[in-house]
């Protein structure tokens, strides 16, 4: 792949500038993959099946890969990667209403009237290098939660429909090449005089942004983004859906160096129709996750490769008179993948109907500390709010799963 | 601090208004007090910028007031002026102009967090615009805001609670923080440590709202904010696992200061009020007030008839249906005290705030910061005190404060150049004795682009632009009756506006389509009842259901993509952005130039640069049609035929940019641009003045 894009920074190829990189910290994870699925996911009906119990509902309960792990029938392709995934099913949440469950699962945060906490992909981006001319996070078919106290600079580049080109990545139609490099020759000109006129820091700032931008925009690496020379094979594997795309692309833009990929789904708040809804997005989920996770172990992408599934909160096991389930915060669960940690293996159970934990409670902020553990982050990092008011990179009293890493 | 050239101004500007002689003398006060209050510091012998030179004063001042460049033909106006006078005369044309209204209509947008698809958010912002077109007084407006009960097809300002869900731990909050500059959220949990707030007071500035309900109709689908009986708000907090917990007494928080003897500026808001009163405007105002307050009318029977008979029957069909006791439109007796003290001419807080929000827009900070979170301290008392008192003495007209900055010495001076050293531009700063460069608002900047450009109206004749594009389409790989499905969303019924599709076509991402605001401002009451035709539950369950079997449906369906080739006149036009529905979704160019969600309290304006925002500058769609020669502009004819003319067609376009004329310089370098082909090479040079600093940035 990267091989075929023939990237090059300062002249140095992608593969290679990568390859040292990794050197550096061998056994750390450098990108993460995070899906987002909005709405709050069903615990019962993906991670966390009861087989047997009225609140199984209609799926039934697969085994797996990794021995003595079942899901559920929705997800049949990833059931044979699971040797290389971990289920948390002992998350419980603080907050049961969507936004500000939405945003103690993205920041580690509860709201705070007087602060913005950035999400977990600023955090990442914020905390280690860019790599290459892409951006450092990209966010796939939705928006990234904001970058807070961390500006601009590491708020995600966002991408609409893989696949797609985005027309602000090239001059505008009957602007050709040698034309826009003279524009570009002419802005630098003027913007050098200003600048030496103005002793304005936000000048010299903007000056970087545009930099980055052009730099970007003639990029080999913007070959990535083109899905339409994909393998119809590879295609196929994903399903040729949004969502089977945005995962593809997310596997070619952590190939390509970028460090934090966030794809979005919706969708997930059954209140009523619950099954055929979750059956709906097994469809499409399944094919996705199962490739997505089976290439990166085979292109030897996976150890360095954080993949994880977040979502607000579960949902209530009883099922309610509209074929639905409710909002459900004090127990869900949780799927992670690769960057360093052991898979087939399941932290913390559920009680009998996936009510409440009965062991090893994960609190949401210890997700992302442990994010930041296999990244080799120190969560407990402090960091200062644009106002000058301490802060921490997660929220205090999170802890890292360690026990995945083992 | 007053430089002889501002004595100059502030001399004719009192020649020139009579009645505007009192605001003159205000802005010079404020020079004076200013330089009083550095000397209170040490702080009077630093670095003073430069007094900006009459078109630099334009572009600011118009920027700031009516939220977009100077045309040419208000460059040529405003230079026919008497040099004297036309600083005055500019400042007193800005504040009549339209623009006015939208452009602070941004701005106290972003105070009150105003979501267009928020229930009633639309109307708000109607309502607010129309409010500040109108020159309503703050006081007035903020009353109106905290107090109002009904629903928004009768009371628009409802909207500013149920955006919060009328909660009252969220209304406090935002009471203090929108209302008074005061953060008082931490206390929502916990007595902090060093905040002055208790955890008590919290609750109780809360208990004003704990009365609060929300009833939704299923009929209108409307929400009411009416009154009930009962206390929400209970003390102690939960958390604190109490054994019993007590109804709180609401209790205001803030000082309103009392003094024996009546202070002068109190004074004279009573006579101007007074005044207004004889004028019969009091009354009008009264009127409307009751109107959007009470819609019920005066009577406090809930059986009693309302004013209105669309209302009564409105609300006794709801009260039948989802048998509610108390009336929808029941006016708060708890939201109307505390609105009456939190508008209080003796609450510091609520004047303070104001006066630091606006100097702080218009002069790159405020005498507090962060604007939100006053802590006793502010950096120029003296200043700050006058600016109150003025504002208050002056009927909290919005139009009086910003007439008053907009006339200081301080408003006028520029930047220090690259040659002052950092510590010395910080002083000054400090001291507001240079300019703190401010980048345009991200909605400022759209229209600027738009107006530079000529895009308000078509530049090309029909046909002229007619071209190939390729678009990729979603098509279903099982044949369907309807072959092509185009790649967008279907638009929601009624707001095409409001959605941004998953997909948007090429430069959706820099569309605006303007709301109307005369015909949202007006009563949506016809409209309500137009729409409550009841389905019976039956009905809204088939609706369901079909609802989900489309979706089921489409989820299942299998596409593929192809390109197909569209042909299209590409002659575009763009509104202004200022009207738009608000905030923009959020990889609009709005968003991307830092518009905030308005989701939250806290959330500021977002200034710093990013390597998006450069993507959609240098390649983005308004830039570039801006940058353009159209037939239909003036620049053409200076181009190309017989009036061709290079050097002056250089000096316009500059002009029509950077409101300014080019220097020796610039003019030669402009002229190799335009070399052989001169309409090519206009559109490069506008399109790099487009995106020079200096035109995103304020003189």
């Amino acid at each position: 792949m990267l091989q075929a894009t023939g990237a090059t920074i300062l002249g140095m190829p992608v593969a290679r500038l990568l390859a040292a990189h990794n050197k550096a910290a061998a056994t750390k994870a450098e990108h993460v993959i995070l899906f987002w699925n909005g709405g709050g996911m069903s615990h019962i009906d993906t991670w966390d099946p009861k087989p047997g119990r009225p609140v199984q509902g209609e799926f039934s309960a697969i085994n797996t890969s990794a021995d003595g792990i079942q899901i559920s029938s929705i997800f049949p392709n990833l059931a044979r990667q699971m040797h290389h995934c971990a289920l948390v099913r002992s998350v419980v949440g603080s907050n049961g209403a969507h936004a500000r469950a939405t945003y103690e699962l993205q920041t580690s945060y509860n709201v705070d009237p007087t602060l913005i906490h950035p999400g977990l992909g600023s955090i990442v981006v914020h905390e280690k290098d860019r790599i290459g001319d892409l951006p450092s996070f990209i966010t796939i078919n939705g928006q990234a939660p904001k970058p807070g106290y961390f500006g601009q600079s590491c708020a995600a580049y966002y991408v609409g429909e893989p696949g797609d080109t985005d027309p602000y990545l090239a001059f505008p139609a009957g602007i050709h090449e040698a034309r826009g490099n003279e524009r570009l020759d002419l802005l630098a000109r003027m913007n050098a005089r200003a600048i030496k006129q103005s002793g304005n820091a936000a000048f010299k700032a903007t000056e970087t942004a545009m930099k980055e931008a052009v730099a970007l925009m003639k990029s080999p690496a913007l070959k990535v983004f083109d899905l339409d020379k994909e393998n119809p094979n590879t295609l196929a594997r994903y399903g040729d859906t949004d969502f089977g795309r945005g995962a593809l692309l997310a596997r070619k833009l952590v190939e390509t160096g970028v460090r934090f990929v966030q794809i979005n789904r919706g969708g997930f708040d059954t209140h009523s129709n619950n099954f055929p809804a979750m059956e709906n997005h097994g469809l499409e989920m399944d094919p996705a996750l199962g490739a997505l996770i089976e290439d990166l172990a085979v292109n030897g992408k996976l150890s360095s490769t954080l993949v994880l599934m977040l979502s607000e909160f579960g949902r209530t096991p009883r099922i309610n008179n509209n074929a639905g389930r409710d909002h459900h915060a004090s127990c869900f669960s949780c799927l992670i993948a690769g960057g360093g940690i052991k898979g087939g293996r399941v932290i913390g159970a559920s009680d009998k109907d996936a009510m409440e934990p009965i062991s090893r409670q994960v609190k949401p902020s210890d997700l992302h500390a442990t994010v930041c553990h296999a990244l080799g982050i120190d969560h407990e990092k402090e960091v200062y709010t644009s106002q000058d008011r301490p802060s921490m990179l997660i929220r205090e009293g999170a802890e890292p799963i360690r026990e995945l890493f083992v | 601090m007053v430089t002889p050239r501002t004595t100059r101004i502030l001399t004719c500007a009192l020649m020139l208004h009579g009645a505007a002689a009192g605001v003159s003398l205000s802005a010079a006060r404020v020079d004076a007090l200013l330089a009083a209050d550095n000397r209170d510091v040490g702080n009077e012998g630093v670095a003073l910028g430069q007094v900006l030179d009459d078109l630099a004063f334009l572009r600011k001042a118009t920027i700031d007031m009516v939220g977009r460049i100077p045309t040419h033909a208000e460059i040529l106006q405003y230079q026919q002026w008497p040099q004297t006078k036309r600083r005055a005369m500019l400042v007193d044309r800005l504040l009549k102009d339209d623009g006015f209204a939208d452009r602070w209509t941004v701005f106290f947008a972003d105070l009150l967090r105003i979501r267009s698809r928020a229930e009633g958010g639309n109307r708000l912002l109607a309502y607010v615009h129309q409010s500040i077109e109108t020159g309503k007084p703050w006081d007035v407006m903020t009353r109106e805001l905290i107090a109002a009960s009904g629903s928004t097809g009768k009371a628009p300002s409802v909207g500013f609670l149920l955006a919060d869900d009328s909660d009252p731990m969220e209304m406090a909050a935002a009471t203090g923080q929108i209302f008074m500059g005061v953060r008082m959220a931490c206390a929502q949990c916990h007595n902090h440590p060093f905040d002055k707030w208790r955890q008590k007071q919290f609750y109780e500035l809360a208990g004003f709202f704990g009365k609060t309900r929300q009833i939704e109709s299923r009929l209108s689908k409307k929400t009411y904010v009416t009154e009930g009986e009962e206390m929400k708000v209970l003390w102690p907090p939960e958390r604190r696992k109490p054994k019993q917990r007590f109804a709180v007494a609401p209790k205001f928080p803030f000082p309103i200061e009392d003094s024996a003897v009546k202070p002068d500026y109190l004074k004279r808001l009573e006579s101007l009020r007074a005044g207004e009163l004889d004028k019969n405007k009091k009354q009008r105002e009264a009127d409307a007030l009751d109107a959007l307050i009470d819609s019920a009318g005066t009577t406090e029977s809930p059986k009693a008839e309302p004013t209105a008979l669309d209302v009564a029957r409105e609300a006794k069909a709801d009260i039948r249906k989802l048998n509610v006791q108390s009336d929808l439109y029941r006016r708060s007796k708890l939201r109307t005290e505390l609105a009456q003290m939190v508008t209080h001419p003796q609450n510091r807080y609520f004047a303070r705030n104001l006066v630091n929000r606006v100097w702080a827009e218009l002069l790159g900070r405020g005498f507090y910061m962060p604007i939100d979170d006053y802590q006793g301290e502010v950096t120029h008392p003296k200043t700050v005190e006058h600016l109150c008192d003025e504002f208050i003495a002056n009927g909290y007209d919005v139009r009086f404060l910003f007439r008053t900055i907009l006339e200081t010495a301080a408003y006028a001076r520029a930047p220090l150049d690259a040659e002052a050293g950092n510590n010395a531009r910080k002083a000054s700063q400090a001291a507001f004795a240079s300019g703190i460069t401010r980048r345009m608002v991200s909605e400022v900047l759209y229209d600027s682009i738009v107006i530079a450009g000529h895009l308000q109206d078509y530049k090309w004749p029909k046909g002229a632009n007619v071209r190939e594009f390729e678009r990729r389409v979603r098509v279903p790989l099982e044949p369907e009756p309807e072959a092509l499905v185009p790649a967008e969303a279907e638009p929601e019924p009624g707001q095409p506006e409001m959605k941004m599709t998953t997909k948007p076509k090429p430069y959706d991402l820099e569309k605006v389509i303007s709301l109307d605001f005369d015909k949202l401002a007006a009563s949506d009451l016809e409209q309500d009842l137009g729409r409550m035709k009841a389905m019976s539950d039956q009905e809204l369950e088939a609706k369901r259901m079909a609802e989900m079997d489309r979706k089921k449906k489409s989820l299942r369906r299998r596409y593929t993509y192809k390109t197909v080739t569209e042909e299209v006149d590409d002659n575009p036009r763009f509104s202004s952005s200022m009207r738009m529905a608000t905030p923009a979704a959020p990889s609009h160019f709005l968003r991307v130039f830092g518009q905030p969600s308005r989701d939250g309290l806290g959330e500021f304006r977002e200034h710093t640069p990013s390597m998006r925002q450069a993507l959609m500058m240098l390649n983005g769609k308004a830039t570039h049609e801006a940058s353009r020669v159209g037939p239909y502009e003036p620049i053409h004819r200076l181009l190309t035929g017989e009036g061709r003319n290079l050097v002056k067609a250089v000096e316009r376009a500059y002009l029509e940019t950077l409101t300014r004329r080019p220097n020796a310089d610039e003019q030669a370098e402009a002229l190799v641009v335009l070399g052989q082909a001169p309409l090519e090479g206009m559109a490069d040079l506008r399109w790099a003045l487009l995106n020079s600093h200096e035109f995103r940035y304020l003189p």
